[in-house]
């Protein structure tokens, strides 16, 4: 089934992101240089010094929200590499290797100039190299660094006392990395990068992401609730990858708007809501209409995934410095989702906070793991579910999954 | 009295069982650490006078507690590890330090971490990470050298004397001028020692200095080795950290002339020399090229140069379900080389799928 949306704040960021990207490939075929950035690097440099880019990540969904991925997949099996590995980013790398890329998913992705990535796990890096190996691209690594010991409550320190949850070692390296990477850019796009339009975008993100922890404590306390992540998804995401533009800022606000207008005028995703559910993983982006599937027959709602909630705790930093409060958005991000005790504790404070009465915890074939998530949240007493699959490579989902999931639903969520 | 080859394959046929008499040289007990990954300053743990070895996982054993706690997306090496870390099958460990060496290796610290955090039942001892990175530049050099130094710190807490680091290195240096004048022995045409036995000489478990003095014995015993004359085989890809997959492949007839993982012999192998910590942080930062660290293009160089180096006549990337970087490394290797090369991938830990290997590449026994 089709997901079906409701909110004009959805469909405003639909709007915009085929337009940017209408313009975007305007801009390229201009001249102006293209770059390709990994989800959890550091876009705002990019914003700063205007240079166009777009989010690997964010093609994937849209190449798998257009049930592609198995030819993009298809396109790196042809050229020896595995199509069985790392499909969030290999799919996108496949669009390298497309003898005809303007019949791709709005025209095609144009080809970068530069593409960024970190260092992480031990295929990201070589997936961005290889790109790096074709004509006129040019990968600029970072590296993925980790910590001996952090203080569990991560959210709580984020906003202010960075320092203190990231610690001093990895936000040294990625503060230089980042001065280089400016000076890299400087050089090789002649662009300029100016210090007050660097504090003007950190600030908008920061205002961006304060109005999503607003929509996000909105929906946690509001019964039923007044969306599903169907909405909350593209209201949130598409704005995610424009932060630091004031059109991502206002959007975040109207977002935060409509939902109190829907909280207000008693509207509901389900009016006979009777279990509120977290999805824990990344989007399932082949098939949204998941996420509804168990409203009719359940009273059952997809009430949170992380992509509302991290926005909320996980990329707001105050200070003085802003390069190295950059470095602190970034230095740790993955670890607030995926390495416990960061993650299995925020997603206990998330379900608590949302009044989660089940999880549906999808785990993927990487090493990312799935244990310490299930038994935090399990001991907090939430039950959970996982489902196994790939979230952009269809050919990794099984159909009876929302059989599964409706008689959990029935047996253990409802009982 | 045994040749120095049949008392380095029983030592590592014994490796990481516990220590019968764990005591230091005034009786007091010496710490005894396990460490995982390629990427360990082993010199530190030497330094510190710790009785250290690598643990290693065993494919006949196994997995489910790994399984469990890890995932199954994760390299079965380090599920396996974990298994039987928390089956005891390693004694009482005092500590247990693990390097960033690959994603496996992070992911078991993290639920080792973990694991004492939640579950203290399971009385696991404290875990430290050694976060060595790679990236060819001076800012990963600079963090690497801070992460270095707080490492021997924290072993000076845990020993409480100070670290003989000129002493450990030179130890190190010379066991790797050694193995590398061993290497040369089954380099040679024909290779005089198997890629099996090698194994067992690069990494027996033993501490440095019995190592070493097994090495020079063999080294002058060498006129007593035999002869193995089967297809020539350089062997890429993911660790082998037990003989399964190297037992395999020789038994059709082929010898492992060869490898590029971390259990066939340090990574580099020329010396850290002088330096003190600077150094050691160079050499490791430098370290590799593996298929966890390396980027395609470096991969693809060094399997040209170490396939001529060892003249193997045919190359064999090995890649495990849950270790996928090798994977991605073999059409650049494939090119880079004037030798056949096939791709044994998605392989069970420990087993050898050599169907494709039999196919395109028979070798007569």
């Amino acid at each position: 089934m089709r997901s079906v949306k409701s909110l004009a704040t959805a469909a405003e960021a639909g709007r915009h992101q085929r337009e940017w990207f209408a313009d975007l490939r305007r801009r390229v075929a201009a001249g102006e240089p293209f770059a390709l950035l990994n989800a959890d690097v550091p876009h705002e440099i990019f914003r700063t010094m205007d240079i166009p880019y777009a989010v690997s990540q964010w093609w994937a969904s849209l190449v798998a929200a257009k049930q592609r991925s198995g030819h993009y997949l298809e396109l790196v099996r042809e050229r020896g590499y595995p199509d069985y590995s790392e499909q969030y980013n290999a799919v996108t790398l496949g669009s390298a290797f497309d003898p005809e890329p303007e019949a791709g998913p709005w025209g095609g992705l144009p080809k970068p100039d530069i593409v960024v990535g970190d260092a992480s796990g031990d295929v990201t890096r070589k997936v961005f190299d290889i790109w790096g190996h074709e004509p006129g691209v040019t990968f600029y690594p970072l590296e993925s660094a980790a910590e001996n010991e952090v203080p569990a409550n991560w959210w709580e320190l984020m906003p202010h006392r960075w320092e203190q949850a990231v610690g001093p070692a990895r936000l040294d390296l990625l503060t230089a990395e980042l001065e280089n990477l400016v000076r890299f850019l400087e050089t090789t796009t002649g662009r300029r990068f100016s210090e007050s339009r660097f504090r003007e975008v950190m600030a908008l993100v920061n205002e961006q992401e304060e109005w999503n922890r607003k929509t996000r404590d909105l929906i946690a306390r509001t019964r039923p609730a007044p969306l599903g992540v169907v909405d909350s998804i593209p209201s949130v995401m598409l704005p995610q990858w424009h932060r630091g533009t004031e059109w991502a800022r206002d959007i975040a606000k109207r977002f935060y708007e409509e939902v109190r207008e829907r909280v207000d005028t008693g509207q509901a995703a389900c009016p006979d809501e009777r279990a509120r559910l977290m999805w824990i993983g990344r989007g399932l982006w082949y098939d949204m209409g998941f996420y509804q599937r168990f409203q009719d027959e359940y009273g059952a709602v997809f009430v949170w995934s992380m992509y509302l909630a991290i926005a909320a705790d996980g990329y707001i930093r105050y200070g003085d410095d802003p390069m190295r409060a950059l470095a602190a958005r970034f230095a740790a991000f993955t670890d607030q989702l995926y390495t416990p005790p960061w993650s299995s504790e925020w997603y206990v404070k998330e379900a608590r906070l949302h009044g989660i009465d089940g999880v549906v915890h999808l785990v993927s074939d990487d090493p990312r793991g799935s244990y310490f998530t299930a038994r935090a949240l399990e001991a907090a007493g939430f039950p959970v579910i996982e489902i196994h699959a790939d979230n952009v490579d269809a050919r990794t989902f099984d159909d009876e999954v929302v059989k599964r999931v409706g008689q959990w639903l029935e047996n253990v969520v409802l009982a | 009295m045994p040749t120095a080859l049949a008392a380095l394959e029983e030592a590592y046929a014994r490796r990481g069982a516990p220590p019968a008499s764990p005591k230091g040289p005034a009786g007091d007990r010496t710490p005894v650490v396990g460490y995982v990954g390629a990427d360990m300053p082993v010199e530190l743990l030497t330094a510190a006078g710790v009785r250290a070895f690598r643990l290693t996982g065993d494919p006949e054993s196994g997995s489910a507690l790994g399984d469990r706690y890890l995932g199954r997306g994760v390299d079965p090496m380090a599920r396996s590890v974990l298994t039987r870390l928390l089956d005891g099958a390693f004694g009482d460990l005092d500590h247990i330090v693990v390097s960033h060496d690959c994603e496996a290796s992070l992911r078991l610290f993290y639920a080792l971490r973990e694991l004492r955090r939640v579950e203290p039942g399971t009385k696991l001892p404290e875990a430290y990470l050694v976060d060595i990175l790679h990236l060819p530049h001076r800012t990963t050099a600079r963090y690497n050298r801070r992460r270095i130094g707080e490492f021997a710190a924290r072993l000076e807490a845990w020993t409480g004397r100070p670290l003989d680091l000129a002493g450990a290195v030179a130890a190190h240096d010379e066991r790797r001028r050694l193995l590398a004048a061993v290497a040369e022995l089954r380099r040679a045409v024909p290779a005089r020692l198997t890629g099996r036995q090698f194994l067992a000489v690069a990494d027996p478990g033993l501490p440095v200095d019995e190592h070493i003095a097994l090495l020079e014995r063999l080294l002058a015993e060498a006129g007593q080795l035999g002869e193995h004359a089967g297809r020539r085989v350089f062997l890429s890809g993911g660790d082998h950290d037990t003989p399964h997959v190297y037992e395999a492949v020789e038994s059709e007839g082929y010898v492992i002339v060869g490898e590029d993982h971390s259990f066939g012999g340090p990574h580099p192998d020329r010396p850290v020399g002088a330096g003190g910590l600077d150094a050691l942080a160079e050499h490791y930062h430098h370290s590799g090229p593996t298929a966890h660290r390396a980027t395609v293009g470096e991969r693809a160089a060094h399997a040209a140069r170490a396939v001529r180096h060892c003249r193997a006549e045919l190359f064999v990337a090995y890649s495990r379900i849950g270790d996928e970087a090798p994977a991605w490394d073999f059409p650049a290797q494939r090119a880079a080389l004037d030798i056949p090369a096939v791709l044994l991938e998605r392989q069970e830990y420990g087993r050898a799928d050599l169907t494709a290997l039999r196919k395109e590449h028979p070798c007569a026994v």
